[in-house]
């Protein structure tokens, strides 16, 4: 077995051991991307020489047995919204090209404290907007079980990356599913925390009230190891929750016995694919049988999140996005006559289609004469769906569902209909309204393809969700499967 | 609730691409109208839910109005913050005249 088929818990325990180095692991995993990553084109920037620099300096750590933390030594890759100092951070965008971010994200800041090693920036769509990654304003990004298909989005590179033993885990973004989504499509989990759990000081925005930063990784444990080094309060971002984080790992493997688990009836949506609602129900009826009792319970307004989301998030991006003037940093168009003309100009050529379709549609949202019908009718229905949250959470300790109603589509495939791409999040979309959280995690495959369930847990109760996804995992045993381009290696 | 224009018009969207400070081509306007009206229809069922009672929820925090000590802190080095400027003339940003 190869290093860079390995957890980060195997992996820091042959760290701590001094079985293997962070050098060799980092160049076990730098050789795994300079052996398949053309096939799926799942980094922007691979910082080779940072990574080599960084995983010296762990061992360093390791060696003199100084601070030698869960992550010490382990190689990770960011999105590519986050922004990393004198590292190109571009958020899949062309109007960003070249841009070298003079500060880092918090994240970014702590996983350097704990001494990881990042090989570098993951593709995704074009400032986290999409769900296949398609909407990268460089390439699109391959699905490491079949490479005509697309790893979802937006952090798809991230997904990539990880399921194809690209990196030992990374992070991602998550506005409406964007780290749930890919993390299904491509086998692994993926964990969008509470927002406010996670600080977003240097992450670049799509929707401020919905973006949250997460893990993406090979397996639970995983996620609530990288989750635990990037979670609590930031003062440099006053939405972050001074609430204290809890001890995610003492509680992982408490099981689900006696549990209230609920299943939304609103989640098996119309055009789910029947072998995803077979797997997400054989996932249930396994819970049942770790000792978790099973009920049916209702969110009546899921129905109306999705609409409510293309509302409030293009309102959002299209108010984030003014800053991209061309003027202080990123991408200037050539042979404006006046200011407003070279604005419109870097816009158009600096923006892509989805990007301008979700500016136009925003900012038509908040104009005057749309502003009560659509923008202040989508934030009451944010206060519904909270509210249809509230209800659940009283009678169960946590929810249930497909994380996606369809397994990864083929490339190209949804392109053309922006409608029917958007309703690949229809069921990930409510957690990020409902300001919950919820991690996705591998529950089979269909026709060699993954599949993945969906646990939402109350706001700020992530140990739940990791509990009870680590209690499935444990029992399923989904983790030891891995993509033909992580097992063709071995 | 007033109901708004169903159909958008292209003039809307030329319109609202002026608002966004974005240049778009005719071919475009055309484009994004059929594409908007067709994500605006899928968004209407909106309008099905009874929102009378309800009040707006526009962030999820609990918290309200934190704020710092009032303290000096160090700022970005001018120099950092020019350096990803397109254009610039000493310590500052050139930008296109506002007026001719």
């Amino acid at each position: 077995m190869s290093l860079f088929q390995k957890t980060i818990r195997e992996l820091h325990q042959m760290l701590v051991d001094r079985e293997i180095s962070s050098l060799e692991l980092t160049e076990s995993v730098l050789d795994q991307i300079a052996a398949v990553g053309e096939k799926t084109k799942a980094y922007l920037v691979v910082t080779r020489e940072l990574a080599l620099r960084q995983a010296k300096a762990a061992d360093e750590r390791l060696r003199a047995r100084r601070d030698v933390r869960p992550l010490t030594g382990i190689p990770i890759a960011l999105k590519d919204v986050l922004c990393v100092r004198d590292v190109v951070s571009t958020a899949g965008s062309k109007i960003l090209k070249g841009f070298s971010p003079p500060y880092s994200a918090t994240v970014v800041e702590r996983l350097e404290a704990e001494g990881a090693v990042f090989l570098g920036k993951t593709n995704c769509d074009e400032f986290a907007m999409g769900s296949s990654n398609e909407n990268s304003g460089y390439w699109p990004v391959h699905n490491p079980w079949a490479l005509d298909r697309v790893p979802g989005g937006s952090s798809g590179g991230s997904a990539a990356a990880v399921a194809s033993g690209e990196a030992i885990g990374a992070l991602g973004s998550d506005t409406g599913g964007s780290i749930r989504q890919p993390a299904a499509l491509t086998g692994i989990v993926g964990f969008k925390p509470t927002y406010g759990r996670v600080s977003r000081y240097g992450l670049i925005a799509f929707a401020s009230s919905l973006d949250q930063i997460g893990p993406m990784t090979k397996d639970v444990a995983d996620s609530a190891i990288l989750l635990q080094a990037v979670a609590g309060h930031d003062p440099r971002d006053s939405t972050s929750s001074p609430r204290p984080v809890p001890d995610y790992l003492s509680t992982l493997r408490n099981g689900v016995k006696g549990m209230r688990l609920g299943v939304p009836k609103e989640y098996f949506v119309a055009g789910m694919e029947p072998a995803v609602e077979q797997a997400v129900r054989d996932a249930i009826r396994l819970l049942e049988q770790q000792g978790a009792s099973i009920e049916e319970v209702s969110l009546p307004h899921s129905d109306v999140a999705l609409p409510a989301y293309y509302i409030i998030a293009p309102a959002e991006a299209s108010s984030n996005l003014a800053r991209y003037d061309g003027v202080r940093y990123g991408y200037q168009a050539e042979g404006a006559k006046n200011l407003i003309e070279q604005y419109m100009l870097t816009r158009q050529q600096g923006f892509g289609p989805e990007v301008k379709r979700r500016i136009v549609l925003g900012t038509y949202a908040l104009s005057s004469g749309y502003y009560d019908a659509y923008y202040l009718q989508a934030q009451k229905v944010r206060t519904l769906i909270i509210d249809d949250f509230k209800r659940a959470f009283e009678r169960v300790d946590a929810l249930l569902g497909a994380t996606s109603p369809t397994v990864a589509f083929t490339l190209g495939a949804k392109t053309q209909d922006p409608v029917a791409m958007y309703l690949n999040d229809i069921i990930t979309i409510p957690a990020n309204l409902g300001n919950v959280c919820g991690i996705s995690v591998p529950c089979g495959l269909a026709d060699g393809l993954p599949i993945g369930l969906q646990v939402i847990a109350p706001g700020f109760r992530e140990e739940i969700a990791l509990q009870v996804a680590y209690a499935f995992e444990a029992a399923a045993d989904f983790r030891k499967l891995q993509s033909p381009l992580m097992r063709a290696a071995a | 609730m007033p109901e708004p224009e169903s159909e958008l018009s292209s003039r809307e969207v030329e319109h609202v691409a002026r608002l966004a400070r974005l240049g778009i081509t005719p071919e475009e306007v055309v484009r994004y109208r059929d594409q908007l009206r067709h994500i605006l229809t899928a968004i209407d069922a909106l309008k099905r839910a009874d929102t009378s009672k309800v009040p707006a929820t526009a962030h999820p925090l609990e918290e309200r109005n934190i704020m710092r000590e009032d303290e000096r802190q160090a700022s970005l080095p001018a120099e950092a913050a020019l350096r990803n400027a397109p254009s610039r003339e000493d310590a500052y940003f050139k930008v296109k005249a506002i007026q001719e």
